[in-house]
Parts: structure tokens; sequence; C-alpha cells
């Protein structure tokens, strides 16, 4: 079967989302491999670092994306802008409800001690990153993860919080800033003692 | 390189970090690929089927039709049964018209004839048949 392919010369996600609808299994494992990974990133940051809860909100979105693909209308929106939109509502569904539990109770990022490697410098400095992101408003955490972290543009990024793209510039200048605040205070253990 | 706020991070600084959030991103687990490939096996589309007719119940007159090859046989079949009783109806008349004789040239309106003269293999059985 020819599928369209995007700009890397493979299988778009839109042809392989409508090959599974039309009953594609290997379609299916295909765009499973290539989403999954995204969507967890994604909903880990946002959920401020639940893995577990990141990991329900995955495979939510992925069995939403499955049950939609017969009905997917091609060329009105992307498959990755649709997923990431579908991640955004459930995290923040989930954020809403858990408004008054400690998030502190969530596994503390960095533990203080210098990295030996640049491995775990970075891995100390991603959970850093994450825990002080916990402190940003959801609009704010949901458009720096997506500009900065997913590297998605703001025309994209508007579609999916359904919002200007001005709107989104001023999210992410504002939660930039917070964390660039929050953070200063450990250069030392960020690795940054040095420089 | 930009001064350092101490209040703040500088813009390089805070780009390491999304560089390291980006390299060091979670990859699922086991039991997620499991779910997610669960989720995908049970809402797999069929292949759009045919809408399914439902059988026609074919009363017994009907298929006694059909089984004949419908109302077309059916009229030739009326047909063949008048001309049945018609022919069954009316009453025999002697073979010495003039179709018969259409047949014999050599006989007369009037003359009688016999099984021989149809075919010669006959002759003498109309006698044997008089004998009893």
């Amino acid at each position: 079967m020819d599928m369209a392919l995007d700009q890397n010369g493979e299988i778009s996600d839109e042809a392989l989302l409508v090959a599974y609808g039309n009953g594609d299994r290997e379609a299916a494992f295909a765009l499973t491999t290539r989403l999954t990974p995204r969507v967890l990133g994604f909903a880990t940051r946002m959920l401020g670092g639940d893995r577990a809860e990141a990991e329900d909100v995955s495979q939510e979105a992925m069995l939403r994306l499955w049950k939609v693909a017969p009905d997917w209308r091609q060329g009105e929106a992307k498959v990755t802008t649709w997923l990431y939109r579908v991640v955004s509502n459930l995290c923040t569904d989930r954020l809403r409800k858990k408004r008054g539990v400690d998030i502190d109770a969530i596994e503390e990022p960095a533990d203080g001690r210098p990295a030996v490697t640049s491995r775990l410098i970075a891995e100390d400095r991603a959970r850093a990153l994450i825990g002080a992101m916990r402190d940003l408003s959801d609009g704010q955490r949901q458009a720096v993860t997506l500009r900065h972290i997913e590297g998605l543009g703001n025309p994209e990024i508007a579609k999916i919080m359904q919002i200007s793209t001005e709107a989104v510039e001023s999210l992410t200048a504002r939660g930039k800033r917070a964390l660039a605040k929050a953070l200063a205070h450990r250069r030392e253990e960020l690795g940054y003692g040095d420089e | 390189m930009a001064m350092n706020n101490i209040d703040m991070l500088n813009e390089n600084e805070l780009e390491a970090l999304f560089e390291a959030a980006r390299d060091t991103a979670p990859m699922p687990s086991q039991a997620l690929w499991d779910r997610v490939h669960a989720g995908a096996e049970a809402a797999l589309p069929t292949p759009h089927s045919f809408a399914r007719t439902q059988p026609v119940r074919v009363g017994l007159l009907a298929g006694l039709i059909a089984a004949i090859g419908g109302w077309p046989s059916l009229a030739g079949l009326a047909t063949a049964t008048l001309a049945g009783v018609w022919i069954g109806f009316s009453n025999p008349e002697a073979l010495t018209d003039s179709s018969v004789a259409l047949l014999l040239p050599g006989l007369s309106q009037t003359e009688t004839y016999e099984l021989e003269d149809f075919d010669p293999g006959l002759n003498g059985f109309s006698a044997m048949l008089e004998e009893g």
C-alpha cells in the first residue's frame, strides 16, 4: 500500500492512523513505537514527574487515538497536535483532582550530592527542572514543556492549547522567568558552580 | 558570556536544563507497551463488513414456482395444462378426416386404414389383435 511520507521520508503519522482505521494491525505497532515515548515524556513533565500517573495518562491517550482512527478526518490536524491536546487535557484533569495534595510527596528530584558523570548531571538537572516546573501554573508548564522540551513551534502549541500564539509566547516567557528564579540558588548543585 | 544574575539563571543555564530534560526523557515501561498494544488490538477496526441481508422467507407456493423456473415457466405450464384438458374433453373423431388423408394420400376420406398403412412392419398386427 502506498502511504504518504513525512519530511523525513517516513510514513506519516496520519497515513499510519488511517491504515489502522482500516484494520491494519502493523500500523498500530508503528504508531505505538513512535508516539508512546513522546506521550509519556510530555505527560511525565506535565504531572511533575509522577511516572505511574503519566503511564496511566499515556495509555488512556493512546486508547483514545485508536478509537478516533476510523473517523479521523485527514488534513484537519496533525496527529501529534491532537494527541498532545488529549494528554494535556487528561493531565489538567488529574492535576485539578490532586489540588491540595502535597505534591512534594512525589519523589524529590535532586539529592544535592555532586554528580560524577555527565549522565548523572543531566539526570540531576532534569529532575531539578521538573521539580521546579511543578510550581508553574498549568498553562506555563504546558507551554514551556511543549516549546523547550518537546521542541514544538508556537503556532502548533497555540493549536494544542487552543489559545493565541501571543498568549503562548507570554506563558512561555513568564514560565521561563519563574524557572530561572526558582533554580538560581541551586547553581552549584546543578553543575554550574565552576562556570 | 553573559554576566550571571545571582537571582536568576541565565538563558544558557536554563537551556542546559531543558537539554538535560530532553536527553533523559522517560522510556515507557514494558507494562505500558503491553497496555498500549492491548488497547490497539482491542480497538482494531474490522474492515467494513457488507450489510447483512436478512434471509428472505419463501412460502411453499413461491418455492415451488421458483423451483420450476419462475413465473415464465409457470405460464408455459398453464398453457400445457389447458391444452391437455381440452384434448381430454374433446370427442375423439375417426381418423378418416381430411387430416389423415393428408398423411396418407392414397386413402379417400371415407376409407378406413390399418396400422400397416402407417408402418409396414406391423403387417398382421391388426389381425392378431382381432383374433385375441
